[in-house]
């Protein structure tokens, strides 16, 4: 009985173990060794420590036979100050957080200085794995409508699906279902870029001239076309072009200027 | 009223399952996919509670999650409502009592659920079919699932008989007098 319950607790720990490793294996770039660094280091320093005092003891450092109550006063008092100065800290963090948020607003709107514009955060996120919407703190009560645009300091983000009187429902380019008129900004080559399944940092752009010549690293940019987005937004960048033996099947893989997993400061277009 | 009080329990539980899967297993993922807590509990629901609770709570928190981020009303809303009725027709017909059914049954109604919401999303936003990514992400997703109903199988299973011990009880009755 103990044996069945002993193994139950062991198999759980060990799938726990499992789960992190899966986790951080399938997510960390491996050129990062870091942590790893910093790890051994953390482990290794306090024995190091330990060992130097150690010996410093033996030597005779007279360090250790200084005047204990001295010491525990000057601790009093630097714990005291230490506070005091964590306190001041997390004070100057959120006036950090404040202005770096209205530095973020600022230069949105002096970029897109000719559109009308409402700041906006992004609240929340979709939850589900095949697609991509966001929640925004601004609704009707703040002159944000169905299908307006909606930008980042980068480029593209999505356009406005629904909308409450606080909060507005954002479907993002690279959502699965989302299809953006496109221009290759070189060339003027006219495409079209979709939002796929796998990828949430990608388009794959279609229905490309038999004719147009890309080129990776060609930036593109929405063509005002479809009635949504304005013309000149950037989207992103051609960051690979896959050749198909028959020419009209050939398309593009777009990556977007768009972080959309760091994405939290956007403008809703509204004119 | 007890049923009553389990719902609004049941409810909360969502909402926390809710701010964990979209805070937590937002990074927290394998290979970029995240669980599906929801179905999970809709499907615990019906195994340990009834077919048609469980329908009734995936209609409500389906809802729930199309209002909160959806693309339109309905498709959560049907599929945790398909998921609480095929839970309710395995307790009927399974025996809940091993790991490994469990796990079967968690992988079966995570693919049930995920197909349908595909086909959903393909017939009505014209989504793009991509066979390859979309079995990639279903594969992860149901390993995802099962990890946890592994670490958490103790816990689901005390809850879940406690929960049955208040559904189940008039059955009990009935069947022995």
């Amino acid at each position: 009985m103990f044996g069945k319950k002993h193994s139950n607790v062991i198999g759980t720990i060990i799938t726990i173990i499992i789960l992190i490793l899966l986790v951080i294996l399938t997510n960390i770039d491996i050129k990062n060794l870091s942590y790893a660094e910093s790890l051994t280091s953390s482990i290794i320093r306090p024995v190091q420590n330990g060992f130097a005092m150690l010996k410093n003891k033996v030597t005779g450092n007279k360090q250790f036979f200084t005047d204990l109550d001295t010491l525990r006063k000057e601790n009093e008092e630097l714990t005291k100050e230490n506070s005091e100065l964590e306190t001041k800290l997390r004070e100057l963090e959120i006036i950090k957080a404040e202005n770096t948020t209205l530095q973020e607003y600022m230069s949105l709107t002096d970029k897109y200085k000719d559109f009308k514009t409402i700041p906006a955060n992004v609240i929340d996120r979709d939850v589900s794995n095949y697609s991509s919407t966001l929640l925004l703190n601004v609704g009707k009560d703040d002159g944000v409508k169905e299908n307006m645009t909606v930008i980042a300091d980068k480029g593209l983000v999505g356009h406005v699906i629904s909308v409450t009187n606080n909060t507005a429902k954002v479907q993002v380019i690279v959502d699965s279902s989302s299809s953006v008129s496109a221009l290759i900004s070189t060339s003027n080559e006219s495409i079209i870029c979709k939002g796929s399944v796998e990828n949430d940092s990608t388009l794959k752009a279609t229905y490309i001239d038999t004719s147009a010549e890309l080129l990776t690293g060609d930036s593109v940019v929405t063509s005002g076309l479809g009635g949504i987005y304005p013309k000149g937004i950037t989207i992103g960048t051609i960051k690979q072009v896959v050749d198909k033996s028959n020419i009209t099947d050939r398309y593009a893989i777009v990556e977007t200027s768009v972080d959309f997993s760091k994405l939290y400061t956007v403008l809703v277009i509204n004119n | 009223m007890k049923k009553l009080l389990i719902g609004i329990i049941t409810y909360l539980v969502f909402l926390l399952l809710y701010f964990i899967q979209a805070d937590f297993f937002s990074w927290f993922t394998i290979a970029k996919v995240s669980p599906n807590l929801f179905v999970m509990l809709i499907l615990f629901l019906g195994l340990f509670a009834s077919g048609p609770f469980a329908m009734i709570m995936g209609l409500i928190t389906g809802l729930s999650l199309d209002l909160i981020i959806g693309k339109t009303i309905g498709v959560c809303a049907i599929m945790l409502c398909l998921v609480g009725i095929i839970a309710g027709y395995i307790d009927k017909n399974f025996s809940k009592n091993s790991k490994l059914t469990i796990l079967i049954m968690v992988a079966v109604v995570t693919f049930i659920y995920e197909v349908g919401l595909y086909l959903f999303n393909v017939i009505i936003f014209e989504m793009p079919i991509e066979l390859k990514p979309f079995f990639k992400i279903l594969i992860i997703e149901i390993i995802y699932n099962s990890i946890i109903t592994i670490i958490f199988y103790k816990l689901i299973t005390k809850v879940g008989y406690k929960i049955e011990s208040y559904f189940k009880q008039k059955n009990i009755l009935t069947r022995y007098f």
